[in-house]
């Protein structure tokens, strides 16, 4: 009986040691830093000033504020102070960049406008591209990725093509600044659709703030696919 | 990867738990003679990074863990009638942290649930009289929905698949001799109906043994199916996280050695893994366990 007593103690015993901890995963998550000019001025008007905004994303595609550089490549057209107010003089064209240089790194993001009798801001912005697998769940589909012409945010349009599985528990979609990563993403929704041309309205949220399009089963944080922006 | 079993670790669970109680034993075509019993205590685990996907692939999961103490037990009410009870006494769901490699920030935090897990109890039935040349049974086993199916803050730990099943099987076998040792081979088919939005199973398998050393030491191997018929919720027809667990099928391969320390208490220890799946771990389970066999 002793024996016995001995065994079933020995099997709770290591139970309780086996099943005591929590460790830790790590993630892949790095990515080279960026900064991206958000503001998408493509006309300035002689002797009127105009606000440049930017974004910098650091190596986790999270978003950081810093000061920024700015310069204009001809100051004869366009000047730019260092908080990004840019001011036109002269007809011609000029490029605006912005720098941001810290230890390790630099970075940078340009861009062209043109100095004439008025001002023109790029409206309606869209881009297209594919949502593709990285895992062994199906997931293909057509985008486009576009501002709302009533101003009120973003318009993700998946095409009629579009497939995924439905067999993970819990399918989000996400834009993030980083395809391996939902940590400092957006969180668009569940999964509700799994086949065929469908719309998200997304509030809140610029046309050039984020990079990817990832789709994660949030239970398990595990990576179905992407598509880039 | 419910992944994760997928990942889902109630099913898992009941179905890995085919692999773990010998034939020689307990189960298979011989039911208990009247008034004998087999008990045993065993500790049952797996622990997993990887997960089999709904293509039959694998594909990286945070790494899980699936804990469970079991107590296994069969009773001859009559010489053809055995009483079945296997449960999960205690069953420990964790997922690990998941950090950045970058940062070493936490971008998921681990956690943990404790419960009781769920509870089969079944009938078997010798449909051959004891002795027969070629033994035959069929039994009925309940699933009873004990355990938890969300816990966690995103509901993603369980220990229980939250669905009451029933399952009818048939089991038949022979024994025989190779040289002196005493060996039997026996093999099962059964259909397991479940409720709640779970697909129906088909279920088949076949085991080989073999006593050595004067019948102390008893090894045997096992093959488990596990085929979905695939008629239940998916994510496009429900908003149950419960669609963990279904759909999961499985061929697995088991190696177990039980070995008499006394006349009738002896000890235990099996590895299984799954050579194909769908949506379950990718990664071996263990038993280890103590067993009173008062045939």
């Amino acid at each position: 009986m002793k024996k016995i007593t001995q065994l079933v103690l020995m099997t709770l015993l290591l139970g309780a040691t086996l099943s005591s901890c929590i460790g830790d995963d790590f993630l892949d998550d790095f990515r080279e830093p960026e900064i991206r000019i958000t503001t998408m001025l493509d006309t300035l008007e002689i002797n009127t000033s105009f606000q440049m905004e930017q974004l910098y994303f650091n190596n986790v595609g999270a978003e950081e504020m810093i000061q920024a550089t700015w310069r204009s490549s001809d100051e004869t057209i366009a000047t730019i102070d260092n908080d990004g107010l840019v001011t036109a003089h002269e007809k011609g064209e000029t490029t605006i960049s912005v720098h941001y240089e810290s230890d390790d790194f630099m970075v940078s993001d340009s861009t062209s406008i043109i100095v004439d009798g008025f001002t023109a801001v790029e409206e309606f912005a869209s881009t297209s591209g594919e949502v593709k697998t990285t895992s062994s769940y199906k997931l293909r589909g057509d985008f486009t990725f576009s501002e709302k012409t009533d101003g009120s945010g973003i318009e993700l349009s998946l095409a009629e093509n579009y497939c995924t599985s439905d067999r993970l528990p819990g399918l989000y979609i996400y834009l993030s600044n980083n395809r391996n990563s939902i940590a400092n993403a957006f969180e668009i929704g569940e999964v509700k659709i799994f086949e065929g041309a469908h719309t998200y309205d997304i509030e809140g949220v610029n046309f050039n703030e984020y990079s990817f399009i990832v789709y994660f089963c949030k239970p398990f944080n595990v990576k179905v696919g992407d598509g880039e922006l | 990867m419910k992944l994760n079993q997928y990942i889902q670790p109630a099913t898992l669970v009941l179905a890995l738990m085919l692999t773990v109680t010998s034939t020689a034993l307990a189960g298979g075509p011989w039911p208990q003679p009247k008034g004998g019993y087999y008990l045993k205590l065993s500790e049952w685990w797996v622990v997993f990074d990887e997960h089999f996907t709904d293509s039959g692939e694998t594909d990286p999961n945070v790494t899980t863990g699936i804990y469970n103490t079991f107590l296994y037990g069969e009773y001859g009410v009559t010489d053809r009638a055995t009483v079945l009870f296997n449960g999960a006494l205690f069953s420990r769901n964790v997922m690990n942290n998941l950090r950045s490699s970058t940062t070493n920030e936490v971008i998921a935090k681990g956690e943990g649930l404790n419960s009781i897990g769920d509870i089969d109890v079944g009938l078997k039935y010798g449909l051959t009289k004891p002795g027969a040349a070629l033994p035959v049974s069929a039994s009925i086993i309940l699933g009873l929905p004990t355990g938890a199916t969300a816990g966690g803050e995103l509901g993603n730990l369980q220990t229980g698949d939250g669905e009451f099943n029933q399952m009818i099987q048939i089991d038949a076998g022979q024994g025989f001799k190779v040289g002196k040792s005493p060996a039997y081979a026996s093999a099962y088919t059964g259909f397991n109906n479940r409720t709640n939005g779970f697909s129906e199973e088909f279920r088949y398998g076949a085991e080989v043994g073999i006593g050595l050393v004067d019948q102390k030491l008893w090894l045997n191997t096992k093959l488990n199916v596990i085929e979905s018929l695939k008629n239940g919720d998916t994510a496009a027809t429900t908003n149950s996280t419960n669609i963990f667990a279904n759909n999961t099928e499985f061929k697995s391969v088991a190696f177990e050695a039980n070995y008499f320390v006394t006349k009738n208490v002896g000890i235990s220890a099996s590895y299984a893994t799954v050579f194909y799946g769908e949506i379950i771990a990718a990664a071996p389970s263990y038993n280890v366990g103590v067993f009173v066999n008062m045939r």
